[in-house]
């Protein structure tokens, strides 16, 4: 095909838009629409993921150690603590350090720990940070054969809860994601049949006068390409803006952050760019192929 | 040149459209087809344009033996004929210059070409003035001469006219007449499928009847 041939028929598609500027726009909403809809739904997904993985995070293990223990047993403790499986990391608080922290952290500490004197109820302990959380029940057993050890503080049901859920969240996720895209395919392939449909008295014209099918798909390509990019474009500015409002409006009861112990949601740097590639690439092909197949059956003339 | 040899067409519905046809219509000849609704008229013209296959014979049309001709070639052949609708079939989102001008363009001819041959052949039909003009502006015999226009600007070998006059009134139907005459004086082959004998008995030429799927007259009239 000639180079002015193809200037033609993308002028011919730009035309089309426009004369045919009712169904252009409905096509553009239903196309956008769907959009949206999977765009929202996979940015909340991913920060559910990252709520999940912050709480996860608090991997910390405390270990309360028996009453009276000798130096040298905790520094073999710690040796051993080191060297084990899965331990990321070891530190250890002596009673001491402990009391100090309390006091710090209380605000009438001086007139409780008045009654104390000099006496210090609270045991030495190691804090280890876990590598792998998946596989802290079987650190742990390890741990607990040690000598010298009281008691283990873990956040095991926790955490096993939040593995269970990330695990849940991304099936579930998975499956809203699939219907999302599934709808939205059927709703767009009828919104550009109905598109092709009402000019198939055109495509049966250009059949008899001797048009090859490539003649007649390419201004359908092209002007299903150009909605579908305009609706990229559009559905990403919205997804600023609506995800920057959103996050602007929950960032201020910091109650649910607190709780769950996490820094907040993704920044929509992280996410706006990937997003609109995502939306433009997703919106020009599934608009252009959808078009150019709903021409198929009016070029079987 | 069109040459039909025993065709037979049954649609599925187990209506037998055609039956056995023989015809030749020779390079530069005029011929009226002309037959009651359901004789097989527009199945003869389905065929001719490859928008179906026969069941049984061979058809050959300006040197394409259709049998061999895939459906997905079938542009090619349709390049060498002109069609004319009963009822116009224009584009009306287009003007009349780029109603002619799109079927070079869908050829790939060359832009100089296409500036020269499509203002020439509007002019031939008598709309040099409405060039600009949309379907929708122009009168019965008006659009249908844009169609005419349309058909011409190939420089087919054919031209098949499918009841070209059954919208018009009678002043435009011997106009329209008159002008398919001149261009089958400059050597093109005219098929022209009608049901108003009047015309035909009034212009007089080769004449085919068609009768329940078979060819009941062929001769010259008038």
């Amino acid at each position: 095909m000639k180079l002015s041939s193809m200037n033609y028929l993308f002028k011919q598609g730009v035309r089309n838009i426009w004369t045919n500027r009712i169904m252009s726009v409905a096509s553009f909403c239903i196309l956008l629409v769907s959009l949206l809809m999977i765009g929202f739904t996979l940015v909340f997904v991913a920060n559910i993921n990252q709520f999940i993985s912050g709480v996860e995070n608090k991997n910390e293990v405390v270990i309360f150690l028996e009453e009276g223990i000798e130096d040298a047993d905790i520094s073999a403790m710690e040796n051993t603590l080191k060297y084990t499986e899965n331990v990321e990391s070891v530190t250890f608080y002596s009673k001491e350090e402990a009391l100090e922290g309390m006091k710090a952290d209380m605000e009438n500490a001086d007139e409780l720990f008045g009654y104390i004197g000099d006496d210090n109820p609270l045991p030495d302990a190691f804090r280890i940070r876990i590598a792998d959380i998946s596989q802290i029940s079987g650190t742990l057993m390890e741990i607990n054969r040690m000598k010298g050890i009281d008691t283990i503080k873990s956040p095991t049901d926790f955490i096993n809860i939040m593995t269970n859920l990330k695990h849940f969240v991304g099936i579930v996720s998975l499956v809203i994601l699939c219907a999302l895209v599934l709808a939205s395919l059927v709703i767009i392939s009828n919104a550009s049949r109905a598109s092709v449909d009402i000019r198939k008295r055109e495509i049966t014209i250009m059949k008899f006068v001797g048009a090859t099918n490539t003649f007649i798909k390419v201004p359908f390509f092209v002007e299903g390409m150009l909605i579908g990019v305009l609706a990229g474009v559009i559905a990403s500015v919205c997804t600023y803006f609506g995800y920057v409002e959103l996050v602007k409006m929950l960032s201020q009861d910091t109650t649910i952050l607190s709780i769950l112990s996490v820094n907040g949601f993704i920044p929509v740097g992280n996410i706006i760019w990937k997003l609109s590639l995502g939306y433009i690439a997703a919106g020009a092909f599934i608009s252009a192929v959808g078009t150019v197949l709903s021409t198929r059956k009016y070029l079987k003339v | 040149m069109v040459e039909l040899r025993n065709v037979s067409v049954t649609y599925s519905n187990g209506v037998d459209a055609l039956h056995d046809i023989n015809l030749k219509i020779n390079d530069g000849e005029f011929a009226f087809v002309v037959g009651d609704s359901g004789a097989g008229k527009s199945t003869l013209i389905k065929l001719l344009l490859k928008e179906i296959t026969p069941n049984t014979g061979h058809i050959t049309v300006n040197g394409f033996n259709l049998e061999k001709l895939p459906k997905s070639k079938a542009h090619k052949l349709r390049r060498t004929i002109g069609f004319v609708f009963q009822d116009f079939k224009l584009i009306n989102t287009m003007n009349v210059y780029d109603n002619v001008a799109f079927v070079l363009r869908s050829i790939d001819a060359p832009i100089k070409y296409i500036r020269n041959r499509v203002p020439y052949v509007i002019g031939l039909v008598g709309l040099k003035d409405k060039a600009k003009c949309y379907p929708n502006e122009l009168s019965g015999g008006e659009q249908q001469r844009v169609a005419l226009a349309r058909a011409l600007v190939n420089d087919p070998q054919l031209i098949i006219a499918d009841e070209p006059t059954g919208n018009l009134d009678p002043k435009n139907k011997f106009e329209i007449i008159e002008l398919l005459k001149g261009i089958n004086e400059c050597g093109t082959t005219v098929l022209m499928v009608t049901h108003e004998h009047e015309l035909v008995r009034y212009f007089g030429g080769r004449t085919i009847r068609i009768n329940a799927g078979k060819i009941a007259f062929d001769d010259y009239i008038g």
